[in-house]
């Protein structure tokens, strides 16, 4: 190598450590606040936009990842949080975090809205509620053919038709197994006829999709037909895209999950994260969520004439189906591993 | 410097970052609360699926290397060896698909060969079926996957390897009468030895932790990469410990089996000097056309994941459903990722971090491998394990272990702050690299004669003088390969990335998953081109570095 050439590529790697080093851009000075949430882009930009409108000195940043990976997350960083603020996610698993002591007390003014999807001692309060629904390609199957209800899955005309996103992953999926095993415990008092019935599906299932998209992806590519999942992002993939998926509401009942937010214990700004609390609770916040990403309010005092059409016909189509929140807190975790296990075709 | 002191200060500090915070793991697999206890373990042994997933893991990876080899190996020899039109150009190009970032790969081979993708719906619609042909699951899926990213370490190392191959060899036992079969045999295959056993390691622990591939194409098919998962998910943490010790156990076991089998072959070559003579074969005119059809046709077979996310970049959200092709394109994707300013930056952060990263495991590496070929000290054969171990650990267990190590400030007892900071990536980046790095280096030194080093000093050199005017010239081919290697794994790196990263430190592989999540399949194939353009370049100005002659 000529000595020429060595000096040039040193000056090479020289500009391109400068230009590396120029590229990190110093805190704007402001007081940073950080969301866990699997609620989306979309809707979270709204809300840090808002947030920060209202309170200029906040930087809101917040990431996007699945409601089971935000526990986890919470749960690896116990030693030094990096979260201010858990936002979204069924209740079971906010109910996990707090009885690990990961969630921080905090009472917002519209608590007593939401007392039935909140944590008793105030470590999580609902904010949002999801109902479950069955999901199917509109273009093979219309609205009269497709399940009409849970037990229309085990059907044989089905079989190799059913996606399923992987349930170990998402709380919603768990949420919805939960209830299966419940209705069983239920009317038996066993969870044999509960796994038994997850069995049967098992077998009709043509895969266990890794996540949402995918889970879109295939079943708008006629991979397989008919799935369940639930309303709010259904709606929105109608909004934004050509997908030809349609969904309907169970006939014997529909899960609501209680989708929470909560401060997360060791949070470096907890009035911080109190006041974005309060905030997304807020009247106007939810109704601004249930305009524009169709999420159901849990607070009981919104009149529901102020909601849109997709969640007025919500509220009159669902039988909601009776969860026992406490049972599902203590033993789901254990239905699904035992599921994994032994029901889970190998 | 006196080797005993340089070996003691490369030891310690590898101890430090590599098997303490492994410890920490180790600890979590024997405890239930605050006892000691080996009862995670009976868990383990007694459940089926357990076992299950140990046996799958192991016959994967090990079908997984002997796949990468047959595409490998045979393709490096047909670039180095043979000529014909576009030699060059795709020697290079079909060493692209380490280029294909983990989850981009993924969805590429989806869209490919899934039941819905381009291929199945040609086979489909030129059969008149009315099913998919096929479905892409279930191991077979798994072991097409690896060797279709992982034959690139056979071919880059056997390649590198031929190129410094001195052709007197072969020259030398075919005047002695041995055919061409028996010359390969004899003499080339065992002169590549360290490097094919080098490219099978790296194999074997890629596929061994290899997540995003069982996890999609699996179809319930068990490894302990996503055991490991699906426990930490159900909150099983012990379990996860378990599973992880347990792997990173077969991992060991492997290695320490190649090693011992290497150290018991050494080749080095005392040549006449043409470095590189390792040239074309004669061949008639015949042979080249054939040839050159042959690797163009490889080659584009190889290439079409790549153009795969290229064609889906340009297909706007929500637009492609049951077409066979698009139905409509535009640079929408493109104008977003640079129309926002946020998405620009995780492109920054993973090259700024990489860089880091690959510089210091340029300098760990040239002194390791230095220590381990050429000196005598005590400790030497720990050294050795210490360099590769970090291949013996999935991202997931390197992550969490720094993760449990790194978040308290004990300077006493080696842990420092580092979650949430900037320094944890381009740490995670250079552990999981060490090896990669020091393999290529540890080669190089291996096929050079040590005589040179002798001759230097005796002309009066110093130590330094040596290292810097004769080994690291020498060494610098296959260096400059490794740290290249080294790079674009950092630049797209996922499974560490994806525990450790922070808002301020997002990465481009957790900027993809994001654009996954928001169903944006088209912006994260506009990431992923970007990505590979990206890694390209550097790829070709390096390859043409490492390519090239050393200088004498």
């Amino acid at each position: 190598m000529s000595g020429g050439a060595m000096t040039r590529s040193r000056l090479t790697i020289a500009a391109l450590i400068a230009a590396l080093v120029a590229g990190c851009s110093p805190s704007d000075g402001r007081q940073v606040l950080v969301v866990y949430s699997p609620h989306g882009p979309d809707l979270l930009r709204t809300f840090e936009e808002r947030f920060e409108t209202q309170n200029p000195d906040v930087d809101v940043q917040w990431l996007d990842m699945g409601s089971q990976e935000v526990l986890d997350r919470v749960r690896s960083e116990r030693a030094n949080p990096q979260a201010d603020v858990w936002f979204g996610g069924p209740s079971q698993l906010f109910h996990a975090a707090a009885e690990e002591g990961l969630l921080q007390a905090f009472s917002p003014t519209w608590s007593s809205q939401v007392a039935d999807y909140s944590d008793e001692q105030d470590r999580y309060q609902g904010v949002y509620l999801t109902p479950l629904i069955i999901a199917y390609n509109s273009e093979v199957v219309d609205s009269a053919a497709a399940p009409q209800d849970w037990d229309d899955f085990l059907d044989e005309r089905w079989t190799d038709e059913i996606l399923i996103r992987d349930p170990v992953a998402s709380g919603t999926m768990r949420t919805l197994f939960g209830m299966v095993i419940q209705r069983s415990v239920r009317e038996t008092g066993a969870t044999d006829g509960g796994f038994d019935w997850l069995r049967q599906l098992d077998a009709r299932t043509r895969e266990y999709v890794l996540n949402p998209t995918l889970l879109y992806q295939k079943l708008s590519r006629r991979e397989g037909l008919v799935t369940l999942w639930d309303m709010p992002d259904i709606e929105a993939l109608r909004a934004t895209t050509d997908y030809p998926i349609d969904y309907l509401y169970a006939s014997s009942g529909t899960p609501l999950v209680e989708d929470a937010i909560a401060v997360v214990n060791g949070s470096a700004n907890p009035e911080l994260a109190g006041r974005f609390v309060e905030f997304i609770g807020e009247e106007g916040e939810v109704l601004l969520a249930a305009r524009e990403f169709y999420r159901l309010p849990a607070r009981t005092d919104i009149p529901v004439d102020s909601l849109p059409p997709e969640l007025r016909r919500a509220r009159d189509l669902i039988v909601p189906e009776p969860i026992d929140w406490q049972l599902l807190h203590e033993r789901g975790p254990e239905w699904m591993r035992y599921w994994d296990e032994n029901v889970r075709a190998g | 410097m006196r080797p005993g002191a340089l070996g003691a200060v490369v030891i310690l500090l590898l101890i430090w970052l590599v098997l303490y915070p492994n410890l920490f793991v180790l600890g979590d697999s024997l405890r239930e609360g605050a006892e000691w206890t080996v009862e995670n373990y009976r868990r383990f042994a007694e459940s089926s699926s357990e076992r299950e997933a140990l046996w799958n893991s192991v016959w994967i990876s090990a079908a997984s290397v002997l796949f990468s080899g047959l595409i490998g190996v045979p393709l490096a020899f047909l670039f180095t060896r043979y000529s014909f039109p576009g030699r060059s150009i795709l020697g290079g190009l079909v060493a692209l698909p380490v280029l294909l970032p983990p989850l981009v790969g993924v969805i590429a081979f989806l869209f490919l060969y899934g039941e819905s993708g381009f291929v199945a719906r040609t086979v489909q619609g030129l059969l008149g079926l009315d099913r998919p042909p096929w479905r892409l699951t279930g191991p077979w899926a798994i072991l097409l996957v690896h060797s279709y990213t992982m034959y690139v370490y056979f071919y880059l190392f056997t390649s590198a390897a031929l190129a410094r191959l001195d052709g007197g060899y072969a020259e030398a036992a075919a005047a002695l009468g041995a055919s061409r079969f028996t010359t390969l045999r004899r003499v080339t295959l065992p002169m590549l030895a360290p490097a094919l056993a080098g490219a099978g390691l790296l194999v074997f622990m890629t596929s061994m932790g290899s997540f995003s591939a069982p996890y999609i194409f699996g179809g319930g098919f068990r490894v302990l990469s996503t055991q490991i998962y699906v426990s930490k998910l159900n909150g099983d943490l012990a379990i996860a410990a378990v599973e992880t010790v347990i792997l990173a156990g077969v991992s060991i076991a492997f290695l320490a089996m190649l090693q011992y089998y290497e150290a018991r072959r050494i080749y080095t070559g005392a040549g006449k000097g043409a470095v590189g003579a390792g040239a074309a074969a004669k061949q008639g005119r015949g042979t080249t056309t054939l040839l050159g059809v042959l690797a163009w046709s490889l080659t584009i077979l190889l290439l079409l994941p790549h153009a795969t996310v290229l064609l889906v970049s340009f297909v706007p959200e929500g637009t492609w459903t049951t077409q066979l092709f698009p139905p409509t394109y535009s640079a929408e994707n493109y104008v977003n990722l640079f129309s926002r300013p946020e998405m620009l930056t995780p492109i920054v952060n993973s090259f700024q971090m990489a860089t880091i990263a690959t510089a210091a495991n340029v300098v760990l590496a040239f002194l390791a491998a230095y220590l381990l070929v050429r000196r005598q000290f005590r400790g030497k054969a720990i050294l050795g394990a210490l360099v590769i171990l970090p291949w013996a650990l999935p991202g997931t267990v390197l992550a969490m272990a720094l993760a449990t190590t790194f978040n308290a400030d004990q300077p006493l007892a080696g842990r420092f702050l580092l979650v949430g900071t900037f320094a944890i990536l381009p740490l995670a980046y250079f552990i999981r690299n060490i090896p990669l790095v020091t393999r290529a280096a540890l080669t190089s030194f291996r096929q050079f004669d040590p005589a040179l080093e002798e001759a230097s000093a005796s002309l009066g050199a110093s130590w330094t003088t040596t290292m810097r005017r004769v080994a690291l010239p020498l060494v610098l081919p296959g260096l400059a390969a490794g740290a290249l290697l080294a790079f674009v794994t950092a630049l797209g790196e996922f499974v560490a990335s994806i525990l450790l990263y922070t808002q301020r430190t997002r990465p481009i592989s957790i900027a993809i998953l994001s654009q996954l999540r928001e169903f944006d399949f088209g912006g994260a194939a506009a990431y992923g081109v970007f990505l590979i353009a990206l890694m390209a370049l550097v790829f070709m100005l390096g390859y043409g570095k490492v390519s090239g002659t050393p200088g004498t």
